[in-house]
């Protein structure tokens, strides 16, 4: 800083506020209407604190998480039924199938003892 | 600078956030000189000055809960401050031009080292443009950086260097009209 800089400094500097300066804040605070000491305001004004809002948004964050969760283990559900309902449809036709192939075995043993006879 | 220390508000804010009104009053006296001083810096009246400061800390009262920190609650402070004394000024008639012949020879006992000039420099600020003022305040009552003020006043670093050049040209040559062209 050059002197002149200096000089509008040691003008600027800090001057003592005027006597009784806190205690008349706090008188003009004292007749503030009821209003912001309602419930409303209240909780405005708790709801405001910026360590409430940090926990709210880990609490939607964790909410997401946990809905985000619950729907893959749903959809993980929901495959798992339909293929174990299509492991179902393949064993009652390969058991069709099977039971027919047993059936002509049997018809043609039988025509073999027959003509044996 | 004399920012208040993080320890000696800290304590305060916690007190005040469990419901301790007595804390407000210590918060209001640490603060009261640094905004009082703003706006008489601003409206160079002491009067409106009180009135100004009061409403800073009437609005610091109704905004308590989003103060974060006592970092925070300084530069809430400085900005409140600047923008109320901004608009006490919008709202008064036009002052007359500063003649610094008018200036009086200061009747009380001052702490400055040249009493007479000093409360030239003060009548002269207080005749800059209103935006401009604020940094001029800023940089020269707070000791800011121009980052610091540019928060504060929320514009761009490059608007602050551009007014602060400005107020120095105009009250440089104020002053030296003043001195009768013996620059100091």
């Amino acid at each position: 800083m050059n002197p002149w800089e200096e000089s509008l400094r040691e003008a600027l500097r800090r001057k003592a506020a005027p006597e009784g300066f806190a205690d008349r804040v706090l008188a003009r605070i004292r007749e503030l209407p009821v209003r912001e000491k309602r419930p409303w305001f209240q909780l405005r004004a708790f709801i405001a604190r910026p360590a409430l809002r940090w926990a709210a948004a880990v609490l939607c964050l964790a909410i997401a998480g946990s809905v985000a969760y619950r729907e893959q283990q749903e959809r993980q559900r929901r495959q798992g039924e339909i293929a174990r309902m299509q492991v179902k449809q393949a064993l009652r036709i390969a058991s069709v199938k099977l039971n027919a192939a047993r059936r002509m075995v049997q018809q043609v043993n039988q025509g073999t003892a027959q003509n044996r006879l | 600078m004399t920012t208040p220390t993080l320890d000696r508000c800290e304590e305060p804010l916690g007190r005040l956030a469990r419901g301790d009104m007595s804390a407000f009053e210590e918060i209001v006296k640490e603060h009261q000189s640094m905004v009082f001083s703003i706006a008489y810096h601003y409206l160079h009246d002491r009067s409106l000055a009180d009135e100004a400061a009061q409403d800073v800390f009437l609005r610091l009262y109704q905004n308590l809960a989003s103060i974060a920190s006592p970092r925070h609650l300084t530069f809430w402070l400085r900005k409140v401050a600047c923008r109320r004394a901004l608009d006490m000024a919008r709202r008064l008639p036009k002052a007359p031009p500063v003649s610094l012949q008018d200036i009086e020879e200061p009747a009380a006992e001052s702490a400055d080292a040249d009493p007479l000039l000093s409360e030239g420099l003060r009548r002269m600020v207080a005749s800059l443009p209103k935006n401009a003022r604020a940094v001029v305040i800023l940089r020269y009552q707070e000791e800011l950086e121009l980052a610091e003020i540019a928060q504060i006043l929320d514009v761009p670093l490059n608007t602050v260097k551009s007014r602060l050049e400005r107020s120095l040209g105009i009250l440089r040559e104020k002053l030296h009209r003043w001195s009768g062209g013996v620059t100091r």
